[in-house]
């Protein structure tokens, strides 16, 4: 199941004035269990519009988008239940925390499951495993989501979407404005959800710091086509990095500059500071 | 003479929580400060206070040795302006130009006045050809040098940036930050709020912010020295430093000579 898109193209219009093609015959599946996705591009590549097709919220100009056996086209079809299909992805917008509007956490987290008629004791059942999932205590259900710091705001607008369960999860940008240790926990507690669930986790991001280190795929979007779709590793390998628009990691950074100054023995595709250090390390005994 | 004064500034929302603790900072002319810390550390509080938008429970701030008061906060503001995060929550005007002359219209300059400066200042951060268009159609970047065109219209030399390149994707955020340097090269004093340690490499002078009291601060080879506090503050050094600090003993001591002075370039 999962998601399909076949050679979908999808067209902004401004009236007279005309259109700007957001995204441009993209074809690529994404698997309903076990991906962890980097989607990246610079900024008006299309990202959030491809983001928006994975649960029927953008419909296709033209080409179509299998949702969990559901065609989206450019036509609306009357036998299928939109509603019912955006249970199966949820999408996390950017800047979640502008969105809380409760008065409780509890009462924000369960806003998603009430309006899919789950019943008012489900719900709360589910707003204390969603809350749990997230990193937070209990406690935190009956706290003002106003009240709450920017990082514990963005875990309690991620935990309502947790708790419609739904199969694949999609996030806008999840870590922007977040303090650095805000950010790596942020994306820790994602890959923990991802191991713990088997669900398949898509990130749209400009970090190329976390999608080396996180993603096991990444999707490469530059001015609406898709050039790139494979695993990190590879991809900081590729001589088009720069004309996409994308940069180096710091850890790649760094060892390359090694490397050429003092002409080192090492592979500088290294992820993390802790494997660039044993790198350096080996590389002296060389 | 120092062009910013903070003096034991306490400030709280309520009277429970203490958000800023006995703050003294001083910022001279000309000066680059980077005011970091994690979130929640009090540091747009900060800046909010330094251009009189929120009031201080306790304490003073002086702008040119003016201290900042009811009396006196019309006047400053045209000494110390702010850049925000959210480049949309700040625009006013329906169009660029409009924009632009916002702050000049509060501050009663003549017609003819706000006119050229429009144009100059326009023209100064590369938006002249945007003047008649609506701010939404602009790019994240070029919204955020409209907003800077808007205070340095009003004849400001102190210029507050409270986490304006977060927002911005990595090619806007390094041509905003190019902008910046070059206001600073003209004189500006630039206060930088942020927590992106790459962003502080340019700043004279470091604050690290935690819990709302001033945890550190120094120019940047002293604040790197102190990489347990640093990181206490939730924030992380720049990496090719946290490359170096993980490599012990003498024979690795050319390479962490060579990983600090990468560090500290900009």
């Amino acid at each position: 199941m999962g998601i399909q898109f076949r050679k979908v193209s999808h067209e902004y219009s401004f009236g007279q004035k005309g259109f700007f093609q957001a995204i441009n015959n993209i074809t690529l599946s994404i698997e309903e269990k076990n991906e962890f996705i980097c989607l990246v591009g610079h900024t008006g590549s299309g990202k959030s519009t491809l983001a928006q097709h994975m649960n029927a919220l953008a419909f296709p100009t033209s080409g179509e988008v299998e949702i969990f056996g559901s065609i989206v086209s450019s036509k609306r079809n009357k036998k299928i239940h939109y509603n019912d299909l955006r249970k199966h992805v949820g999408l996390v917008f950017q800047f979640p925390e502008y969105q809380l509007f409760e008065e409780t956490v509890e009462k924000d987290i369960m806003f998603g499951p009430m309006n899919f008629k789950v019943s008012l004791e489900d719900a709360k059942t589910e707003a204390l495993k969603a809350i749990k999932q997230v990193g937070l205590n209990e406690t935190y259900l009956k706290r003002n989501p106003f009240n709450l710091s920017g990082g514990e705001k963005k875990r309690v607008s991620i935990a309502g979407i947790l708790a419609m369960n739904p199969d694949i999860l999609v996030l806008d940008e999840p870590t922007s404005g977040l303090d650095p240790q805000g950010k790596r926990q942020l994306m820790d507690l994602f890959k923990q959800i991802q191991e713990d669930t088997l669900k398949t986790i898509v990130i749209i991001t400009h970090d190329m710091d976390l999608v080396y280190e996180y993603a096991n795929r990444v999707i490469v979007l530059n001015d609406g086509d898709l050039v790139y779709d494979g695993n990190e590793e590879d991809l900081f390998h590729k001589e088009e990095l720069a004309s996409w628009s994308l940069n180096v990691p710091s850890t790649i950074r760094v060892l390359q500059r090694l490397k050429t100054q003092f002409n080192l023995d090492i592979n500088p595709f290294q992820k993390t500071v802790e494997q660039a250090s044993l790198e350096l390390k080996r590389g002296m005994n060389r | 003479m120092s062009k910013v004064k903070v003096e034991d500034l306490t400030f709280s929302y309520n009277q429970r929580k203490m958000i800023l603790k006995n703050i003294n900072l001083e910022v001279q002319k000309g000066e680059w400060v980077a005011i970091l810390g994690h979130n929640g550390s009090g540091k747009s509080t900060l800046a909010k206070t330094m251009v009189g938008l929120l009031e201080p429970a306790a304490g003073h701030i002086y702008i040119d040795d003016i201290l900042l008061s009811e009396e006196t906060s019309y006047e400053l503001r045209k000494k110390i302006g702010i850049v925000f995060q959210n480049p949309d929550n700040q625009f006013v005007g329906v169009t660029v130009k409009d924009d632009i002359a916002f702050g000049m219209e509060n501050l009663c300059f003549s017609k003819e006045e706000m006119l050229e400066n429009i144009d100059f200042f326009a023209k100064k951060v590369g938006v002249f050809d945007y003047l008649d268009k609506e701010p939404s159609l602009l790019s994240g970047g070029q919204k955020q040098r409209v907003a800077i065109a808007g205070i340095l219209a009003m004849k400001t030399d102190i210029i507050i940036f409270d986490e304006a390149t977060s927002m911005l994707d990595p090619y806007a955020r390094e041509d905003l930050m190019k902008y910046i340097k070059k206001l600073h090269e003209d004189g500006l004093t630039i206060i930088m709020i942020t927590h992106d340690i790459e962003e502080a490499l340019f700043a004279d002078k470091l604050v690290i912010l935690k819990e709302g009291k001033i945890l550190l601060e120094g120019d940047k080879s002293a604040v790197f020295h102190q990489p347990r506090l640093f990181e206490d503050a939730n924030l992380e050094l720049p990496v090719a430093l946290r490359i170096s600090n993980e490599l012990d003993g003498a024979e690795f001591s050319a390479w962490k000579e060579y990983l600090w002075a990468y560090s500290l370039e900009k």
